[in-house]
């Protein structure tokens, strides 16, 4: 199957080739790997760009491309060092997608990884996200933020997708916007990505949609859970009970955590930075202590579970929410 | 961790004698089979959301996030023992004497304030020569602020006396604060578990202390707290008088009879009732003896006030914020010793004793009455109240 889509890619690269080298006279980015002047390339030559995979970058390909001197001098560095054997039909896939040569280049210094990538891995990538729902503009923008997407086999992808939809019970549309703004989620260990999501659900009762807008999946859990921390102690955040209701009203998710430190101290916790300090660094020994508690209590129950009594136990549960003492069911009203 | 005991044959052991167990302690959380409905912290934590929130207004949620995080403690340096290098081996860690400390930055000042003192009003504090000392002999090292370091437990010197007692640092103050002066006879109330205890010892100054509490374990637990960290022969009954009664026949039974008096009165203790389930005093089975605290208190404070001599000093402290438990207790007992004793009272200004140490601890701002120490995280000590009286006749 792999080589028919190689082959389809092929098909259609020659096609472009074709193409474009009706519009190479105009000064179009031609494939070819050769000296010659791009309005000089005559029907034999694409005939031989066809079958030399051009795994050579020259310095005039990449001026030919739209980068400029010192662009290319750097590109060209860049990939020598790298060894990749197809960093032209890299190039080509990342040039199709619309990118402009100055974001190329920033994208191959963020990941240089890249340069080690085939050209044709790149585009079943590329098209896969475009499956996802991730539109052009979006596609863009995601892949210069976070290029290292394009590392990720279509299999990781898909099972971040399948883990969001299926047991965190985002919507299809839910999903594309995650991928969009918190594209690193694609990397994240898959456990550990439930647990978060488990602990935005249960601990801090929040909804996916809020979740979504709130861009949940960008900051780290250890950070989530310092600044949820803080305002439960101080107050000022309690988890919904039973019934999805609290004694105060609970700041909005995203007013915590879209905002930088300085304004979430100012204006939601309302305390200096010394203290958010002095609590990171307590949280951080607490939950080292209540790694090595666990250790030590999974043996101990399992000796006296004869008559465990766990109402606030959902199907499919992760073990540490029962410490939770929540009992919000986990149903989409 | 707690070794695993076959629950079943330790409590078919009990059961004969179940019924000497006063009733609060009997189910143990461990054995349990299921959490409580409402945890009594949580019902603490939102007993206090509801009056010091009234009360303390802004500063509340500081301290609510302060007492429920890990306290910090400070090491009293037991001058008994002969542990070698035990201060500076604390002291290598980082830890600082906070009460030499504080009293030293006072001194410094001492010499601009001479200088300064004929060109200030006379309300101004006053001349550094008239400020009273503090005790030096006592000394408790703690971690800088901010710094969240934990103690390692004390080690033994050759005798087996221990080289220092961990305790709540805010706890020195009150002992600091009733300045005990060489040949005093002092008498502490309510004294178990001991920490204050211990301080009152380390000054010295002590001539014979009587050490009181009324729940025979606690005394039983300060006894052997005593025996670790004091010499056999300082504690002779002749030098240190334990007895296990009811504080509020003291005043009676020893009227006029001590220089200083100490009363650390049992309390709703917010720090632990808001983080240990176990026997919390505001579980609903409590719910009446907690209600009649402040009484107690209020009791307690007239028997130390009545067993004080003329002219000699009472220091009341609690582990509370609550007003009802500090300040309301301190003025109601005060009107009382005098209206129903004939003692005169006189509150004395401890904004000196605030200030000297408002490097290490958290004051709250202008109390009517007395000072409180509150728990912040930067300096997660405390909550302390005290209240120095000064009985006139």
């Amino acid at each position: 199957m792999g080589t028919h889509v190689c082959r389809k890619q092929m098909v259609r690269w020659m096609w472009r080739w074709s193409v474009c080298r009706v519009a190479v006279s105009r000064g179009h980015m031609p494939f070819c790997s050769t000296q010659q002047e791009p309005h000089n390339a005559n029907p034999s030559h694409t005939g031989q760009v066809t079958h030399r995979p051009g795994n050579q970058l020259t310095l005039c390909s990449l001026l030919e491309m739209g980068f400029s001197e010192t662009q290319a001098k750097e590109m060209h560095e860049c990939a020598t060092n790298s060894r990749g054997k197809h960093v032209p039909s890299v190039l080509t896939a990342l040039l199709l997608l619309g990118l402009n040569p100055s974001s190329i280049l920033k994208i191959m210094q963020k990941c240089p990884e890249v340069y080690s990538l085939k050209g044709a891995d790149l585009q079943q990538r590329v098209d896969h996200l475009r499956k996802m729902g991730l539109v052009e503009g979006s596609l863009q923008r995601m892949i210069s933020h976070y290029p290292k997407v394009m590392l990720l086999p279509i299999k990781r992808v898909n099972m971040v997708s399948r883990l969001l939809r299926e047991k965190c019970l985002f919507t299809i549309h839910q999903v594309t916007e995650i991928l969009r703004d918190s594209p690193e989620v694609l990397e994240e260990d898959l456990a550990e990505l439930e647990y978060k999501f488990q602990y935005a659900y249960f601990r801090m009762g929040v909804r996916q949609p809020e979740m979504v807008k709130a861009k949940l999946f960008r900051m780290s859990l250890s950070e989530l859970r310092c600044r949820h921390c803080f305002l439960e102690r101080r107050g000022l955040y309690q988890t919904p009970d039973k019934k999805g209701q609290t004694l105060i009203v609970n700041p909005p998710l995203k007013d915590v955590l879209c905002v930088s430190e300085e304004a979430y101290l100012a204006q939601v916790a309302m305390a200096t930075a010394e203290e958010f300090h002095v609590f990171r660094k307590l949280m951080a020994k607490e939950q080292e202590e209540e790694g090595r508690e666990d250790e030590y209590s999974s043996d101990e129950d399992e000796e006296l579970g004869e008559d465990k009594d766990d109402e606030d136990d959902d199907d499919g549960v992760h073990r540490r929410k029962r410490h939770w003492k929540t009992g919000y069911k986990k149903d989409r009203k | 961790m707690a070794a695993y005991v076959c629950t079943r044959s330790f409590i078919n052991k009990f059961k004969d004698s179940i019924r000497f167990i006063p009733r609060r302690y009997r189910v143990k959380t461990k054995w349990a089979a299921t959490r409580p409905k409402f945890p009594a912290t949580e019902l603490a934590l939102h007993n206090f959301d509801t009056s010091y929130g009234i009360q303390l207004r802004d500063l509340w949620p500081s301290i609510r996030v302060a007492m429920l995080c890990e306290q910090k403690y400070g090491a009293l340096i037991n001058s008994f023992s002969s542990v070698p290098n035990a201060i500076k081996d604390l002291e290598a860690q980082g830890c600082k004497d906070f009460i030499s400390i504080d009293c030293s930055r006072n001194e410094v000042h001492q010499p601009s304030q001479d200088y300064t003192t004929s060109h200030r009003d006379s309300t101004e504090l006053e001349p550094a020569s008239l400020q009273p000392s503090i005790s030096p002999d006592i000394k408790c090292l703690v971690f800088p602020q901010g710094d969240i370091s934990r103690f390692k437990p004390a080690r033994p010197d050759s005798s087996g006396i221990l080289g220092y007692y961990l305790l709540d640092a805010a706890s020195v103050l009150p002992v600091l604060a009733l300045d005990v002066q060489p040949g005093h006879t002092v008498l502490d109330l309510c004294a178990a578990p001991g920490g204050k205890t211990l301080a009152l010892l380390q000054t010295h100054s002590v001539n014979y202390l009587w050490v009181n509490d009324l729940s025979g374990s606690r005394t039983m637990r300060l006894h052997r707290t005593l025996q670790s960290y004091l010499p056999k022969e300082f504690l002779d009954e002749s030098k240190i008088h334990i007895t296990s009664t009811d504080g509020r026949h003291l005043g009676i039974t020893e009227e006029k009879s001590f220089d200083r008096v100490l009363v650390d009165v049992p309390c709703t203790t917010d720090r632990h009732s808001a983080m240990v389930e176990e026997n919390n005093i505001f579980k609903r089975s409590r719910t009446k003896e907690r209600q009649k605290l402040p009484l107690l208190q209020t009791q307690l404070l007239l028997a130390g006030i009545q067993a004080t001599r003329r002219g000699g000093y009472v220091v009341y402290s609690t582990c509370s914020l609550s007003q009802l438990q500090n300040e309301c207790v301190v003025q109601q007992a005060i009107s009382l010793a005098q209206q129903e004793l004939g003692i005169t009272v006189q509150v004395q200004d401890l904004r000196w004793f605030a200030e000297r140490f408002s490097d290490t601890f958290h004051f709250a701002p202008q109390l009517n009455v007395g000072e409180l120490v509150l728990p912040h995280l930067c300096a997660n000590f405390g909550p302390i109240y005290m209240c120095k009286l000064h009985r006139m006749n």
